[in-house]
């Protein structure tokens, strides 16, 4: 125990240190887990000492950190899934922590960035937080208000409000937001526009300068002019509408077997 | 959520008869009723039909209104004979009595039942522990005390583990979890219901399995508890030949997990489902609102505009008043009615456990404006429809059409040298999806058609005459066969025969 608490103290240090030491963090995190393990409280079960339950979840909280700084996004989903212990069940009994709502959030905006909606609902509805008291909470609000601009499709409010993150460590989501959020709009322009001007294009899609936009342009597989500085989007063609004979010769003979059954 | 009791529909019609029987010689007390009903749960152990504790339990909703301490003292002292272990543990549970009504009753029943009445089935025990059990919930005192007793009729239920028992042990569990919700400690008893319900399953007990998978989904959904309840489902197989009551429970509870998965559309089937199976809106009120509740907004996020005729439901009129609000809101598509009507009613919302739904509907009402404008003009700027539909920006406009387009929520598209959107012709009404639409409807009538045909009950016995038949028939062929072969008989002569 004497051991773990030496850890812990050096895990302290070494992680609100400026700039945090991210290769120790990880080594000691390793050591305090098989430690946690050993004491039985990385998965707490039945009544446990309180300020031991409150030390292995700020062990807990500060990992689910380092994954973040360290891009690791599957470990922060591990994490994530031992803190829910701490945070549902032992609710009543141990101190709010203070970061537990930073948390939360970063694990929204993470169902968001790998487009989980349906994840993202689910976990919302389980917060232990009344509907309106959502819009107060700046690190709940903040992916919420994403995913509902994201929603409706107003894109420009998303990038505008990638600098306005509530924690240093949601700006590590911004990036892959920012791509899915390209996609999305490529995938609107496709369908919407027959052509745009580059210029315009670079606009729509937050591209700073044009080669990047011929990039992007590459990929997608849009034509570009570039002596009328325009890219023309390949519609997809009205596709013929196939008549799916084999299922219509299925249902018509299960229907002719299923009358046969009734006459 | 309210408490909700529900009768099977299909068993009103009966029960209206039973009724209608009734009514010359006045209702029968109470205490009548429920030793009847003893009476009836003996028989039903006896002959091992459950049809008459089914029936027993029907009564179950109009009695437990009628029930009050005295007229259960009376019954069970009547029920059991006089130095009866169970009768004094029965009574221990009810709040004495003044002592000039006891000793009446006392003396009631020993010139009664002189001839010294033979102990009731166990079943008719438990029967009347849940009668107490419902009695302790009248009243926020007896709280504790029922949380007690449910714990030991669950312990005694387990103890005695007759298959008998398993209609009554249903509605107990039922009752339990009631009474728990009540005492305000649900979560306790989940691990008391998920080893019960795992016990029911491997006994092939399908009454208290549905009514346990039930309890727990309710536990479930009451502490937003979505993903467990969504695993319990994918985990358990409900019982097929559960009652009505318990099927539109389970289709309400599973419409609300499909909701927040944000799988409308079989929240959809489910809800409609809930609501088909739920009895006669004005004998359950209670359930029939909160299902409407979650329809409705289910619906408008399919974007489908509810039937205004549910909103005068004499039912409904009242409970539905906040969501016909929303409703004409998102039908208008104005961002700023909606947004007024939310926060005027958040209060409801938030009690009924829809706020969060609501507020995702956000994006149906611009949906539904974008739609409107695309159909009456052909062509629009961008700027007005960024008046029209409140939004904070020209930019914003430009991104929401482009998805509506790609959403095929209309058909358009935008020139951006010229800042506006151009509509196009709405898509013919034929291809392959119509063909699917009409082979669904055509699956679902077979299928109401083979479902009905397995419901039907055929008299005992019945098929043997008709093997009979068979069997000469088939003798008879025999024979005719026999006389072909051997040439007596000429052609003309069988399709005489036949």
């Amino acid at each position: 125990m004497s051991q773990l608490k030496s850890l812990y103290d050096e895990l302290q240090r070494a992680f609100y240190s400026r700039p945090s030491d991210l290769k120790k963090c990880g080594t000691l995190l390793a050591q305090l887990k098989i430690g946690l393990i050993e004491a039985g409280l990385l998965l707490p079960q039945g009544d446990l000492n309180l300020t031991d339950l409150a030390v292995a979840r700020d062990i807990l909280e500060i990992g689910a950190f380092w994954s973040i700084r360290t891009r690791d996004v599957p470990s922060f989903d591990r994490y994530f899934s031992q803190l829910q212990t701490f945070y549902t069940d032992y609710a009543s009994s141990l101190p709010p922590s203070k970061r537990e709502f930073p948390i939360r959030g970063l694990n929204l905006i993470r169902l968001l960035t790998q487009n989980r909606i349906a994840d993202f609902h689910t976990t919302l509805e389980s917060l232990p937080l009344p509907a309106d008291a959502i819009a107060d909470n700046p690190y709940i609000s903040h992916p919420v208000n994403l995913e509902r601009w994201l929603m409706e499709g107003s894109y420009s409010k998303v990038w505008n409000a990638r600098e306005e993150a509530p924690a240093e460590e949601y700006k590590f989501f911004v990036d892959s937001l920012m791509g899915t959020i390209r996609n999305e709009i490529a995938s609107c322009e496709e369908a919407a526009y027959e052509s745009l001007p580059l210029k315009d294009a670079a606009t729509l899609l937050f591209f700073t300068n044009q080669s990047e936009l011929l990039k992007f342009a590459q990929e997608r597989g849009w034509q570009v002019n570039l002596s009328a500085s325009t890219i023309t989007f390949a519609r997809k063609g009205e596709e013929k509408i196939e008549i799916p004979k084999q299922k219509l010769i299925a249902a018509s003979l299960a229907y002719a077997r299923e009358l046969e059954q009734i006459v | 959520m309210t408490d909700v009791e529900m009768k099977p529909a299909d068993k009103v019609a009966e029960e209206k008869k039973e009724e209608a029987k009734d009514e010359k010689p006045s209702l029968p007390t109470p205490t009548a009723e429920i030793k009847s009903n003893i009476a009836l749960i003996d028989r039903a152990v006896s002959t091992l039909e459950p049809r008459f504790t089914h029936r027993v339990l029907r009564t179950l909703a109009t009695l437990r209104k009628r029930i009050d301490d005295g007229v259960l003292r009376t019954t069970i002292e009547e029920a059991y004979p006089k130095d009866s272990v169970v009768k004094n543990t029965l009574l221990s549970w009810l709040p004495s009595a003044p002592a000039a009504s006891s000793e009446r009753s006392m003396e009631i029943d020993s010139t009664l039942s002189k001839s010294a009445t033979p102990e009731p089935v166990p079943e008719a025990e438990v029967y009347l522990r849940l009668l107490i059990l419902y009695y302790l919930l009248k009243s926020p005192e007896t709280y504790g005390k029922a949380i007690d007793l449910s714990h030991q009729t669950v312990e005694k239920m387990q103890a005695l583990n007759r298959r008998s028992m398993d209609p009554i042990a249903a509605k107990i569990w039922f009752a339990v979890e009631r009474t728990y919700e009540l005492g305000g400690q649900l979560a306790d008893v989940r691990p008391l219901f998920l080893s019960a319900q795992r016990t029911a399953s491997l006994r092939h007990d399908d009454e208290s399995q549905a009514a346990l998978i039930n309890c727990l989904l309710r536990s479930y959904i009451h502490y937003n508890l979505y993903d467990q309840a969504d695993k319990l489902v994918s985990k358990t197989t409900f019982p097929t030949s559960a009652s009505n009551a318990q099927f539109a429970r389970y289709h309400y509870y599973l419409g609300r997990i499909k909701v927040v998965q944000l799988n409308y559309s079989e929240a959809h089937t489910n809800l409609q489902q809930a609501i088909r199976r739920a009895p006669p809106a004005k004998q359950a009120p209670g359930f029939y609102q909160a299902v409407h509740k979650y329809f409705v907004v289910v619906e408008l996020l399919m974007g489908d505009i509810p039937d205004r005729t549910l909103f005068r439901h004499p039912v409904l009129e009242k409970a539905l008043g906040a969501y016909f609000d929303i409703v004409k809101a998102v039908r208008t598509g104005s961002l700023s009615e909606f947004q007024t009507t939310l926060s005027k009613h958040a209060a409801q919302f938030e009690a009924d456990k829809t706020y969060t739904l609501i507020v995702r509907l956000r994006q149906n009402v611009i949906k539904t404006g974008i739609r409107r404008l695309s159909l009456s003009y052909s062509r629009i700027s961008l700027r007005d429809i960024c008046v029209k539909l409140h939004l904070d920006s020209e930019e914003d406009a430009e991104y929401i059409v482009g998805k509506a387009i790609r959403d095929g929520v209309i058909e358009g598209r935008i020139v951006h040298e010229k800042g506006w959107m151009e509509c196009g012709m709405q898509k013919g009404g034929y291809g392959p999806e119509v063909s699917d639409v009409f082979g669904r409807r055509i699956t679902f009538c077979l299928d109401l058609h083979n479902q009905s045909v397995k419901a039907m009950r055929y008299p005992l016995n019945a098929h043997r005459k008709e093997l009979a038949a068979a069997q000469d028939a088939r003798e008879r062929e025999k024979e005719l066969a026999k006389e072909i072969q051997d040439g007596d008989l000429d052609e003309d002569d069988i399709g005489g025969d036949f």
